[in-house]
């Protein structure tokens, strides 16, 4: 092989990123130490007390249902963030293609505060829907769909879907043509194709995509302030309310440090799924 | 022409499936911004759906607050959005100049190397925002350090970077070591190599992570949230305080020049760098 | 040269005194033309801060908003002094930044609630404005003169309540039990846990049960009644606003009637109203301005800002726009804003008006916080 990377070569092209992440690892060994301080507000000698003291059904609670409506917010986004990226690789018109794409950004690009104010339009107890379901006869009492955990999931699969769509949407235009092609010209049905030949072609593409959904899911916390109405707990609120107003800075990095080992676990086990399947693959 | 994933003709369930989901992500994505244009074009001072009457003056407003704020007694929006806008410029250009090099060594060098180095650049997008900007803070103040406009990019790079990588090395997945080796058997040197084959391969890839880049840091709010300061301050930190204190049809045309803002700067970017439409 | 410290510093105190007098001189003339400067604003040629600037930290709601319009808006026109304002945050979030920035605050002067000025002078982090160069604070009502142990300056009084729907109340709410009424369910909001004013919906709940407010085993038991009745927590005060046009809520509280100075006076559209005529009594806090130690600006134009926000006519003007209290005996207000049953002046205030003991407060705030989540959430 001609082209090889020599280790100094390497070294040299990975410099200007890691030197570029250095303040961010800087910042994560920060939170670290703090959350092991003595001291609530400033850093101040060695304790593990911070840890202690989340050790409480309250926070545990909290860390379950950040887990579960992360897990289902993930799934419910992969399965709309497929088709859409199909539906995206097979637009033939360009225009079409980019306003798709303008569309499925827009969550990312539009204000929370606005776009939560959107869905109260919407789904609110007096809005659009139960309006409309009302005046239809269908319902008597508004139906709840904000202010719940119904709310946050929505929240959740509308704001990570432009993280789930775009990762498929290279891997799918990485998918060898043959392998379709082969498949279909044996007569295979799409359902077929499509459970045999192309999922298992894109496992790690999914994979990967599911992963960093699940981990922005879990660090959440404008979502369930704004669409949960402060009653659904997760975590990154209950982080919020430890730096302002209880200044228990160290509880926060500790609750941080906790949440971040969890979505770790979840994103090694990923990658190591993805290296068990595509060796699979290769047979 | 592609096989397999929509096909285009028929009534199959298949193909029905695939639309009906397509659908509903579409609508999810985008009703909330429908209704608040809808609304941003209301006639009247309140905001009962659907607007009674439709008018522009709203959006004359908006118009009238960029033109005719005098500069005192308040942030600026002017500013902020300069502000925003140069922030966001810088860095999309540095995050996407390191990752396109680490892209390359990633996937030409170890496999292990490769995946802690992308566990490792995925890390901010996992830590919590919250506690990541108290932290920047606390740094920053305990250092000391007077870097103006830097306060805001330092952070804004670390979390673009798992966007910026991901798209360049999913680029890189697609170009075989063989289209390297033609171009060094024909004489070029590999740095050569890179600059004239790999690099231009890559172009859409890059292209991705430039308009991510762009947007994640054009609308960052959390982290600019603990890091901005009174001379320092970018426009979603100016529409914060203006939505928390009153969430009228003129804040809603605001979001709507927003949203135009940001679709300018995609199709800028796109053209810019992809010439001949390559992203979308 | 070699004259002993102690003289130097001698000197350099008097010095200071007399720059102190000349500037309080001109402060005085400029207050007295006050009401000439406000018929004809040409008039005001003497600008005696000009080119001097200001850092102002405020709330990012409608009351800071307020603040710029009626504050730092004539107080530039006045002294010809820049007022430069960040509207970011609640108070715990400006006490988070604050204590963050430790000895290198950006801001001048910032307002805020009661508690957070007690953290941060706890913390040693606010400098004692100096009484003499605050001319107006002799019209100040003397128990709201000062706070938070001399490094607050009494602004403007905060005063909470509850605010229901017109359409479901034909008469106002006279008692906090009808939160409690199974009609509300689903339509009922509570202020979140990291506001004073949830502080004050525990007190309200123990006084309901007969206690003076600090039975909060008691309190917390009942409020536990409400954990599924609640619609929303009112995080956002113009999501708020919002639910109760559509008709999506009843009633809520404690909460201030603060931020709906325009709804208040609309409730055809609005269908809000507020009320602090309530058995159990009504919540009211003093808001203050606060210094930094080592703040960036100079002692002058903070002086005259402070005196500023205590001039009786300022005091009038933003009583009327944020509904709260003004401190200010002497304040002037219009005919409408004097018969407004939403400002309650410190006279007004009787015996139903509930004013926490700090201390107290300081106490049990950690722990009701935390019960109150875990009790509603």
């Amino acid at each position: 092989m001609s082209i090889s990377l020599s280790r100094p070569r390497a070294l040299a092209f990975s410099l200007p990123a890691i030197i570029a992440i250095l303040p961010f690892l800087g910042a994560c060994f920060y939170i670290f130490r703090f959350s092991i301080s003595a001291d609530k507000g400033v850093i101040d000698g060695y304790s593990i007390q911070a840890y202690v003291d989340l050790m409480t059904p309250f926070f545990g609670r909290s860390v379950w249902l950040t887990l579960k409506l992360s897990f289902v917010a993930t799934i419910i986004a992969m399965i709309l963030a497929v088709p859409l990226a199909f539906l995206l690789t097979s637009l033939k018109s360009p225009l079409a293609r980019r306003c798709l794409t303008v569309t499925i950004l827009l969550p990312l690009i539009l204000n929370l505060l606005v776009q939560a104010y959107g869905w109260i339009l919407l789904l609110g107890p007096s809005g659009v829907l139960n309006s409309t379901l009302k005046g239809l006869g269908i319902i008597e009492r508004p139906i709840f769909l904000l202010f719940n955990e119904t709310g946050v999931l929505l929240g959740l699969i509308q704001t990570s879907l432009p993280l789930a769509v775009f990762p498929i949407v290279s891997s799918v235009r990485g998918l060898s043509q043959e392998h379709l092609e082969a498949a279909s010209s044996l007569g295979a049905s799409h359902w077929r194709t499509f459970v045999d030949v192309t999922v298992p072609l894109l496992r790690p593409g999914l994979v990967g995509a599911a992963s960093i959904v699940f981990a922005f899911n879990a660090s959440a916390f404008a979502i369930p302030l704004l669409l949960g109405g402060r009653r659904v707990q997760m975590m990154g609120v209950a982080i919020r309310d430890m730096i302002s107003p209880l200044f228990n800075w160290s509880g926060a990095a500790a609750a941080g440090m906790i949440l971040i080992t969890l979505t770790l676990i979840v994103l090694v086990f990923a990658s190591w799924l993805v290296r068990v399947t595509s060796e699979e693959v290769r047979g | 022409m592609r096989v397999g994933l929509l096909p285009t003709e028929g009534k199959s369930t298949y193909r029905f499936t695939v639309l009906f989901l397509a659908t509903i992500g579409i609508l999810i994505s985008s009703l909330p911004v429908v209704v608040v244009t809808i609304m941003s074009f209301s006639a009247s001072d309140n905001t009962g759906f659907p607007p009674p009457e439709l008018s522009l003056r709203w959006y004359w407003e908006v118009i009238a607050m960029f033109t005719q704020e005098d500069a005192s007694s308040a942030q600026s929006v002017v500013d902020s959005t300069v502000t925003s806008l140069l922030v966001a410029f810088i860095v999309m250009a540095i995050s996407t100049l390191v990752c396109i090099p680490l892209a390359y060594a990633l996937a030409r060098g170890d496999r292990r190397i490769r995946e802690g180095m992308e566990l490792l650049f995925t890390l901010p997008l996992v830590f919590p925002l919250v506690i990541l900007g108290i932290a920047f803070l606390l740094i920053a103040e305990s250092l000391r350090l007077e870097i103006g406009i830097w306060r805001i990019v330092i952070p804004h790079v670390a979390l673009v970077l798992p966007f910026v990588l991901r798209n360049c090395i999913g680029a890189m997945n697609g170009i075989s070591v063989e289209t390297e080796e033609a171009a060094v058997s024909l004489g070029a040197s590999p740095l050569r190599a890179i600059w004239d084959v790999v690099i231009p391969l890559m172009r859409a890839g890059i292209l991705a992570g430039l308009i991510f880049a762009l947007i994640i840091s054009f609308n960052e709010f959390t982290i600019t949230f603990f890091m901005y300061t009174i001379d320092v301050s970018t426009l979603p930190i100016w529409m914060y305080s203006r939505t928390v204190s009153s969430l009228d049809p003129s804040t809603l045309a605001l979001s709507v020049f927003i949203i135009v803002a940001d679709v300018v700067l995609i199709v800028l970017v796109d053209k810019l760098i992809a010439g001949r439409a390559n992203l979308f | 040269m070699n004259e002993p410290p102690e003289k130097v510093a001698d000197d350099i105190m008097e010095k200071r005194k007399m720059n102190k007098n000349i500037s309080r001189r001109h402060l005085l003339a400029t207050s007295a033309g006050l009401a000439t400067a406000l018929a004809m604003p040409s008039l005001v040629r003497a600008q005696p801060l000009a080119g001097k600037e200001l850092r102002l930290l405020t709330w990012s709601d409608n009351t800071g908003l307020a603040i710029l319009d009626h504050i730092a808006k004539p107080f530039e026109e006045r002294t010809g002094a820049r007022v430069i304002a960040d509207r970011t945050g609640s108070t715990s979030e400006m006490v988070a930044k604050l204590r963050a920035a430790g000895d290198r605050p950006q801001y001048d002067v910032i307002t805020l609630a009661g508690v957070g000025a007690v953290e941060l002078a706890g913390d040693g982090l606010l400098g004692k404005p100096d009484l003499n160069m605050l001319p107006n604070l002799a019209d100040v009502d003397p128990r709201f003169r000062t706070g938070a142990d001399g490094h607050g300056i009494g602004y403007l009084l905060w005063t909470g309540g509850l605010i229901y729907n017109t359409k479901t109340f034909q008469e106002p709410p006279t008692s906090y039990a009808q939160m409690w009424e199974e009609t509300h369910k689903n339509r009922l909001f509570l202020p979140p846990s990291t506001w004073t004013d949830a502080l004050d919906t525990i007190f309200a709940t123990g006084k309901l049960l007969g206690g003076d407010g600090t039975n909060s085993a008691e309190a917390f038991a009942k409020l536990a009644e409400l954990r599924d009745n609640i619609l929303t927590f009112g995080e956002n005060p113009a999501q708020l606003s919002e639910l109760f046009r559509s008709d999506a809520l009843d009633i809520g509280g404690v909460y201030a009637p603060a931020f709906y100075a325009a709804e208040l006076n609309d409730p055809a559209n609005s269908n809000m109203g507020a009320t602090y005529d309530v058995d159990e009594g009504f919540f009211a806090d003093l808001m203050y301005t606060i210094t930094p130690k080592s703040k960036p600006g100079d002692d002058e134009v903070v002086h005259a800002f402070i005196d500023f926000t205590l001039d009786a006519e300022v005091q009038g003007i933003m009583a009327e726009a944020v509904l709260n209290g003004p401190v200010n005996q002497k304040a002037v207000m219009s005919e409408a804003a004097k018969a407004s049953p939403f400002i309650i002046k410190p006279e007004q205030m009787g015996d139903k008006a509930i004013v926490h003991d700090k201390s107290f407060i300081a106490e049990v705030r950690e722990d009701w916080i935390n019960q109150y989540n875990q009790t509603l959430s």
